[in-house]
């Protein structure tokens, strides 16, 4: 029996070494499919030439749109889906509740709160960015949320941790319902038709526009996410019978708890506020990866990145061909590509048992 | 391990769940904690495990006051099975075991040998080798309250703490569940509802209303006159067929 588990750890293994080809290959997908479709080649020359100035002949209009708007694109995607699977598993794991994703804690009805005071309601006067707005929003709905779900436990009498998850979810579902109250207050009092049909498309995930800048800031929190995750595996995976049973393998439930939840929800709250509130990715994707990988946080979160990483890649290709001529919003196509195979998984796994 | 409870309180709010409980517990022994329910068992049981700070008076562990000792070396020392600790996930047996290693591996320490070891031992002293790759929610209640023992035998405790490890198993279960615990070498504390369970303990204590009334070999604590006072029972003490001192409850006082 001991033979047995070894080879799955062995193709795990093996599978971890070639995630990045994979990724890789995901994103050169990405960049290479679309309305107009460009060569692979085409692809990997333009690469070439501005990695490292190789200097193959590549037309002028197809390096730009590589370059310029198709490459970062599908960097951020990866980067988002990397991002916000990794807070699901985070969440789910911490908080040991199925439902948790990454925008338990308020983060996207704060960020839409922040990016509609900015872009209808004029705050800042045109200072402030709508990014800068929806990352200010999504940050200040957290830390009403955190301070909410303290109040609850100290009125409870604080102590068991379990109690302390139940909180953070029940706090996180009335400050989302607050933010969200207020950001159609907005939309209601001052928008035009045209701005309330722009904020709709940017809550349900907008990737076109995003620059250069955008990837690198994207890039450094979702890597960062990753390590972090990394580091704190084991701790992850002591929460699995509960924060108690966590505690008692010597684990600081709190400090743990607060810092991978801060540090998740600013990973959010930087995503949200460049490609808006993706739905689903953050849900779906570790439940999936759970199937697939098992349980134990050192394969769960490289796994959940990947995979979140090539799924939203693969949902932006889809979001720009499916319908000739438009653009989907992101997070349409996530939760029409998602729910059934969300389904498929569940009625597959409920098959195995 | 030797334990000593000195002077405890723990309250939550105004409310006290623990008042002044001094109590010593000797190295190797089987301590038995019983009392109603609502009585303070499961207080006292984290307060030891260092899951819960009291408001005054402290643990100590062999010499060490459990407040200043840090989580991790905790998890050392000392082990606690929790009432009916479950999971959703799907995860083996082996891996539930595994899972007892965590405070002795780092991010940066690697699973070595000597955790492989301490798994593989505590699987067989719960005699779960068979289980080893089932997963947990196949498992009956027996089952998963011995992979429970076997996840706290990994850490390679001085001290396990049992809280009530018997409750809503079937008496076959419950009885090698008993023997199990019973022939286990160290320091073991376990609260326990059923009060000739607790007749096979070295020591009992006895918890009633948040304060330790009585403690001393079972035979003489678990009388009939305590019986009444703070169980409400009308019981008689009698020798089994076995020869062992049997408590035999006839009805609600």
């Amino acid at each position: 029996m001991k033979m047995a588990a070894a080879p799955v750890r062995l193709v795990a293994g093996r599978g971890l070494w070639l995630s990045p080809l994979l990724l890789a290959a995901a994103i050169m997908a990405g960049t290479a499919i679309g309305e107009t479709r460009l060569p692979f080649l085409t692809v990997l020359q333009t690469l070439a030439n501005h990695l490292w100035g190789a200097g193959y002949p590549v037309d002028g209009i197809e390096a730009g749109i590589i370059w310029s708007y198709r490459l970062p694109r599908a960097i951020i995607a990866a980067c988002s889906g990397a991002g916000l699977a990794l807070t699901g598993v985070v969440l789910q794991a911490l908080l040991r509740n199925p439902l948790a994703d990454p925008y338990l804690m308020g983060l996207s009805a704060g960020a839409s709160t922040g990016a509609v005071l900015v872009t209808v309601a004029g705050v800042g006067g045109g200072a402030i960015s709508m990014s800068l707005g929806a990352l200010t929003g999504a940050l200040l709905a957290f830390g009403c949320v955190v301070a909410l779900a303290h109040a609850v436990n100290g009125a409870a009498g604080g102590g068991r941790a379990t109690q302390a998850a139940a909180a953070i979810i029940l706090a996180g579902i009335a400050g989302s319902q607050m933010f969200n109250a207020l950001t159609a207050f907005t939309i209601a009092r001052s928008a035009n038709a045209e701005q309330a049909r722009g904020i709709m498309f940017w809550l349900m995930g907008n990737l076109s526009g995003v620059r250069w800048e955008d990837v690198w800031a994207c890039a450094g929190v979702s890597l960062a996410g990753v390590a972090l995750c990394l580091w704190y595996r084991r701790g992850l995976d002591a929460f699995t019978f509960g924060a108690d049973g966590a505690a008692s393998l010597g684990i600081n439930v709190q400090a743990l708890r607060g810092s991978l939840i801060t540090a998740t929800a600013i990973m959010v709250g930087v995503l949200v506020s460049k490609v808006g509130a993706i739905g689903f990715v953050g849900l779906v994707v570790p439940h999936a990866m759970r199937f697939l990988v098992g349980t134990r946080h050192d394969r769960l979160v490289p796994a959940s990145a990947l995979a979140g990483a090539v799924f939203l890649v693969a949902a932006d290709v889809i979001s720009r061909i499916l319908v000739p001529g438009q653009v989907l919003p992101i997070g349409v196509v996530t939760a029409l590509v998602g729910a059934p195979a969300f389904a498929l998984i569940l009625v597959r796994g409920g098959a195995r048992r | 391990m030797k334990i000593d409870v000195q002077a405890l309180s723990a309250r939550v709010h105004r409310t006290p769940l623990l008042t002044d409980v001094s109590l010593h517990i000797e190295s190797g022994e089987l301590f038995g904690l019983v009392g109603p329910n609502g009585s303070g068992k499961s207080t006292l049981m984290r307060c030891l495990a260092g899951l819960r700070r009291p408001i005054l008076g402290r643990v100590i562990a062999d010499d060490t006051d459990l407040g200043q000792m840090p989580a991790r070396l905790r998890a050392c020392r000392i082990a606690f099975v929790e009432q009916q600790a479950d999971t959703t996930d799907r995860l083996t047996v082996r891996e539930a075991v595994e899972l007892g290693r965590t405070p002795y591996l780092s991010p940066l320490r690697r699973w070595g040998a000597d955790d492989q070891a301490a798994v593989e031992n505590a699987l067989s002293s719960v005699e779960m080798d068979a289980f080893a790759d089932r997963l947990w929610h196949t498992l009956s209640g027996g089952e998963r309250q011995r992979v429970h023992i076997a996840r706290a035998l990994a850490q390679a405790p001085d001290l396990l703490l049992l809280d009530e490890p018997t409750n809503h198993l079937d008496i076959r279960h419950q009885l090698s569940l008993m023997a199990l615990v019973r022939d286990l070498p160290l320091t073991r504390v376990i609260a326990l509802h059923d009060l000739n369970q607790a007749m096979t303990c070295d020591r009992v204590g006895v918890l009633h209303k948040g304060r330790l009334i009585a403690a001393g070999p079972p035979a003489n604590v678990l009388h009939e006159d305590l019986l009444a006072r703070v169980f409400g029972v009308a019981a008689k003490s009698a020798t089994a067929p076995d020869g062992a001192p049997r408590l035999h409850f006839s009805h609600a006082l």
